[in-house]
């Protein structure tokens, strides 16, 4: 019971994203195309100096590190220019730097509801060198593991409750049916 | 019938019925937050995809294709049948990724080359996990896709209710009512930070 207290807003977050994500044409529809967008924040010539063949990686660190927004981020180069993908929660950033200028452009991304749904429901951690990203990480396996023990120790206390114990055989038995014809059929 | 039974009968009779997705999504998340581990633990080395064949192929694809006609049309000429998803990787050809629960076959029109590719996936249980996981939508044609995807509405539903109905049963037992208060606290606490500062 404390367990399911503690992460009811894991389970509030899947459950809600889970829907979102079924229902992503329906979004996409309401939101006339893709219901990504970026908006520009600001613009500036970078005063840093970036070494002459650092890797996208390097030079994000850098970049993040001199704007003060250090955090979860994946770089990539495209057309001779570094874009960087700032991961967070609820603001997401796309910092674009143009070593042919040195300009420095960044971007936040419009919040819209299904977006950050789904952006949570497919975040995880262990991947980056942060120590929030992997104590999300853990919070994901923690969430994992219950409910595994969930399933378990529902069933332990289902059959300890004799007054139930029909019933509930009955739904059970109906639940695994209908996904026994779905992994036959589908 | 009082409020109080219907509360607890729904939360067990909800759980019993939907626990097959519940064990399901529990075990699959695993493939999703260690993709690392479970590669290492089912890549052997062969190659992911098995040819079945390669033939000549000639139909028009217009340069603003409407792929769903395109790809039912290859799926049609090529025998198989089953769910599947049109894409592009380039102008220069069309993909059509035909799949079930079991297996997936890989269908590649080569457009330049005049020349259609069929390669079957080797089975993996942590891609069939994650599969099933992944599984959803209204946008596919079949009653049952959209009844897979209904069910998994349904399963949505059941976990805000499973909130509802859990919340309900814990204000009932009031000697839990300090810990699971602290609880509740500790988790949207922590909750809190990871939306502030991830």
């Amino acid at each position: 019971m404390y367990l399911a207290l503690f992460l009811t807003p894991w389970v509030l977050i899947y459950a809600v994203s889970t829907m979102a994500m079924n229902h992503r044409e329906f979004f996409r529809d309401l939101y006339g195309g893709q219901p990504v967008q970026w908006e520009i924040e600001s613009g500036q010539t970078y005063s840093g100096t970036i070494p002459e063949g650092a890797k996208p990686a390097e030079a994000a660190l850098q970049i993040l590190e001199s704007l003060g927004m250090d955090g979860s981020h994946g770089a990539r180069a495209a057309g001779g220019r570094i874009i960087i993908n700032r991961m967070h929660p609820v603001n997401p950033r796309r910092i674009t730097y143009n070593p042919a200028n040195r300009s420095l452009l960044v971007e936040k991304q419009v919040f819209r509801a299904p977006v950050f749904l789904e952006r949570m429901h497919r975040r995880r951690g262990f991947e980056q060198n942060y120590a929030l990203d992997d104590t999300w990480g853990l919070s994901v396996d923690v969430f994992i593991v219950a409910m595994l023990f969930w399933v378990a120790s529902g069933l332990w206390m289902w059959w300890e409750m004799k007054v139930t114990r029909l019933w509930g055989g009955v739904f059970g038995l109906a639940g695994l049916a209908l996904f026994a014809y779905y992994l036959k059929t589908l | 019938m009082t409020f109080q039974y219907f509360n607890r009968r729904l939360h067990l009779y909800l759980a019993m019925f939907l626990m097959p997705w519940f064990f399901m999504y529990g075990l699959s998340s695993y493939p999703f937050s260690h993709p690392k581990v479970t590669e290492a633990l089912f890549d052997d080395g062969t190659s992911m995809w098995i040819p079945r064949f390669e033939r000549p192929y000639d139909i028009d694809v217009p340069a603003q294709p409407d792929l769903k006609q395109i790809g039912a049309r290859i799926m049609r000429d090529t025998g198989l049948e089953g769910s599947y998803g049109t894409y592009r990787d380039n102008p220069k050809v069309v993909n059509v990724y035909n799949y079930t629960f079991w297996k997936s076959t890989r269908v590649t029109y080569f457009i330049d080359k005049k020349l259609l590719r069929a390669e079957d996936r080797r089975f993996r249980w942590d891609q069939f996990l994650t599969g099933m996981h992944a599984r959803g939508g209204y946008d596919h044609p079949t009653f049952l896709e959209k009844a897979w995807a209904f069910t998994v509405d349904v399963i949505c539903v059941g976990f805000l209710l499973w909130i509802a109905s859990g919340l309900i049963m814990w204000w009932q037992l009031p000697s839990h009512r300090g810990w699971g208060w602290l609880a509740i606290a500790g988790g949207l606490g922590l909750f809190v930070v990871f939306l502030v500062g991830l």
